[in-house]
């Protein structure tokens, strides 16, 4: 066993930890913490496309397509320094999912199209899965795609898709063959949002972030934006899933450090509740650590993490909730004051942090959603 | 970074456990618990074959100087055997602290016999008014001549009754005013004035109390040459609270395949347990307990091993690991049903031994109190 980064991966960090040192302003932090309501703002994009340069978006992709071909390390590295100074945009949907995707199913011109311009922080692209009837149950999606000559016509209802009111295109799921078995007849393709007939109308979130609904009304996708083959796409969807699994915990520990601080400046931590709850809390975050730790290990060894990811996923997203409610139950009455209050403790990050974290409970897959598939993948408890 | 075991380790996890299955089966455990003697001489002799006395001593005083991933290897194994606690008993709590305190000419004298398997020892520790906190020894040891003589209670002393000797820690005179220092000596459980009541536990571990009246040990057996600070002495037992970990990391692991097995097996309502989300949540918390605490442990013996500092770590690793061996052992528990309460089936064993170590060397509460104190608060 060693828990230690290698002097290479060190190097690398302390290369990131110097281009974030003069690149991340306090003004890209606030666009950054506003989350979904705005998306990808101006300073944000400045910020992708300067990574991008360095192929750091999508460090993952091949050198032909933008990225540096890295080790799943340096990608952890990454990600984790830039969650760590407030600036990495939470759905990076194109670098996540739509690359590894193409990168394995996709054609070569799909490639040429799309995978570059991802690296270089130009386009996104919004995930289209959840529908109405269609959350946990996924493969139960409606939305119709049906072939006419070169075109899909789309036709339906999403719901939750997320990323829609900012990104270039939706990663969408659509039913080409409603008679055969659930899973059997969805396929995956590429739409562009500015395509006639796409209607989006927004959600908005108790977190403040912005969700949203989205029609299709007799869209027209080119055939030569379906991924993969016909018919294919919930499995495309499940590889992609597993993409989506990686956690990066530099924000969570970076909350924490500050609300350490907070308990120390404000006398908090003579209180013997106080060191208990503290403790514990620190504790649990040293393991979410060693489990996202385990995930990028397995992946670097070539083992897909079929259960222990969704272990990170549950561990990670209950850890945020446990944190933010022992933190806000710790400040006392302070703790319900929002950013922007006048007497308000850590800019109010611990109380949006109590909203946020309910919402990630359920968001890519409920806690329980995960716990069933670590029983029946994990453990092997029949289904 | 490299999270499974090396080649060395892998074989010597898979060689203790195939060793404890045939020669410390839980039906010796059983019937060991049931005694009041509770001891296989045949057993400890067969370990000590092994090398397994002298795993974490340094050779010149006969061990094979393991580090100590090696003893949390092979403790995890101990614990998903449920085996007796002599091992840990005589190699983690007496030797380690012979080895960290005694003079040079203590350990020569003292470790090659526990190296060997000859000499069985333990640790006297606690007392009746010092839950865990060793400032609060209150045991005597007056010098007279050459001799001190000890007298005082101790309590919850493991394996006394198999033991040859104990290392026993008393109140010292305190230097400069500042916290009572403490003395510890190395006592032969034959001498005078020795007494011992066996105490019954939830565990059935051989648990005693022992009686110290008027107990003549030579200065000689002092351990190292000056009274020790008690802060110094509760962080070398730091080491056996991770290796207690090591132990629950492994019966936790023993619980969560008994129960996965029985929920595969178990049909009601024509189905297999398993197949309801109730069980298959139960089991998926079980395993995120049993992860976690394997992680939070070895992250810790790692560090121990490259000796670097991680007085925080390992109360973290014990903190967690009390608990989640806990919360494994209840799950488990529910995930049996009416069998797994029965004292025929193993389960039970289990869930007991979980509270036992839970509160061995330091519960949950006091060592986040460590990393509170270790966070700077």
């Amino acid at each position: 066993m060693d828990f230690r980064f290698s002097p290479e991966e060190e190097k690398f960090r302390e290369e990131i930890r110097d281009f974030l040192d003069t690149s991340v302003t306090d003004e890209l932090v606030e666009e950054v913490e506003r989350g979904t309501e705005i998306g990808i703002g101006p300073q944000t994009w400045e910020l992708m496309q300067r990574m991008g340069e360095r192929g750091w978006l999508a460090p993952a992709f091949p050198k032909e397509y933008g990225g540096l071909g890295a080790t799943r390390w340096q990608q952890f590295l990454l990600s984790d320094e830039m969650t760590y100074r407030r600036a990495y945009p939470l759905h990076l949907c194109g670098v996540g999912i739509v690359g590894p995707t193409l990168l394995q199913y996709g054609t070569d011109e799909q490639k040429q199209e799309y995978l570059t311009r991802i690296a270089r922080g130009e386009i996104e692209f919004a995930l289209g899965y959840t529908e109405p009837e269609a959350g946990s149950d996924l493969a139960n999606l409606q939305v119709r795609a049906e072939r006419k000559g070169d075109f899909y016509i789309i036709n339906g209802q999403k719901v939750f898709n997320t990323g829609c009111h900012f990104s270039q295109y939706v990663w969408l799921a659509a039913r080409t063959d409603p008679n055969v078995s659930k899973h059997k007849g969805i396929s995956l393709m590429i739409a562009d949002m500015k395509t006639p007939g796409i209607t989006v109308r927004p959600l908005w979130v108790m977190d403040n972030d912005r969700t949203n609904e989205v029609f299709y009304d007799d869209v027209k996708v080119p055939v030569k934006n379906l991924i993969g083959e016909e018919n294919r796409g919930f499995y495309y969807i499940l590889t992609a899933l597993a993409h989506e699994r990686s956690f990066p915990t530099g924000d969570l520990r970076r909350t924490f450090e500050e609300f350490v601080e907070y308990v120390k400046e404000e006398g908090l931590g003579d209180d013997p509740l106080v060191r208990q709850s503290v403790a514990q809390l620190a504790t649990e975050l040293q393991a979410l650590q060693l489990l996202a730790y385990r995930v990028t290990w397995l992946v670097e060894n070539h083992t897909s993490p079929n259960w222990e990811a969704p272990m990170v996923k549950v561990y990670l997203t209950e850890f945020m909730w446990r944190f933010s409610n022992a933190a806000t139950e710790i400040m006392g009455p302070y703790g319900q004051l929002r950013k922007g209050s006048k007497w308000v403790p850590l800019v109010g990050r611990i109380e949006r942090l109590y909203r946020h974290a309910a919402r990630r409970n359920i968001s890519a897959g409920s806690s329980e959603i995960q716990r069933n598939t670590i029983a029946t993948v994990g453990l092997k408890l029949p289904r | 970074m490299e999270l499974s075991l090396n080649e060395e380790q892998e074989i010597m996890k898979r060689n203790a456990q195939n060793f404890l299955k045939k020669e410390c089966p839980t039906s010796l455990v059983r019937e060991l618990a049931e005694d009041d003697e509770g001891f296989s001489p045949d057993l400890w002799r067969k370990m000590a074959d092994l090398g397994w006395m002298g795993l974490i001593l340094p050779f010149d005083y006969g061990g094979s100087e393991g580090d100590f991933l090696h003893l949390a290897v092979l403790l995890e194994e101990m614990g998903r055997a449920c085996a007796p606690s002599w091992y840990f008993s005589t190699v983690v709590l007496g030797a380690q602290i012979i080895l960290e305190i005694g003079t040079e000419e203590q350990k020569n004298r003292l470790l090659p016999p526990i190296a060997s398997g000859e000499s069985i020892g333990t640790l006297a520790l606690l007392e009746p008014q010092s839950k865990y906190n060793l400032a609060k020894t209150d045991t005597a040891s007056n010098k007279n001549g050459d001799d001190f003589f000890i007298d005082g209670v101790k309590l919850f002393v493991p394996d006394v009754h198999i033991a040859d000797w104990m290392v026993c820690v008393t109140r010292g005179q305190g230097k400069n005013g500042g916290d009572p220092g403490l003395n510890l000596f190395f006592v032969e459980t034959k001498s005078p004035g020795i007494s011992t009541t066996l105490l019954k536990t939830i565990s059935d571990d051989k648990l005693f109390e022992v009686k110290l009246d008027e107990v003549k040990v030579p200065a000689e057996n002092r351990l190292g040459n000056e009274e020790q600070e008690a802060a110094q002495v509760q962080k070398i037992l730091q080491r056996a609270a991770l290796a207690k970990c090591a132990e629950m990391v492994g019966g936790a692991q023993m619980v969560l395949d008994m129960s996965v097995d029985y929920a595969k097996q178990r049909v009601q309502f024509k189905r297999p347990i398993g197949s309801f989300q109730a069980i298959q949540h139960h089991c998926a918390n079980m395993l995120i307990d049993l992860d976690c605490s394997r992680y939070i442990t070895y992250y810790a013996a790692w560090l121990l091993s490259e000796g670097i500092p991680c007085e925080k770590e390992m109360a973290m690793a014990k903190a967690f690991t009390s608990e989640a061996y806990i919360d494994v052992a209840r799950l488990g528990q529910q995930v049996h049903g009416g069998t797994g309460l029965m004292e025929e089936h193993d389960m039970q064993m289990y869930f007991r031994n979980a509270k036992a170590s839970a509160l061995a060397l330091g519960n949950a509460t006091f060592q986040r109190e460590i990393v509170a104190r270790e966070m700077g608060l």
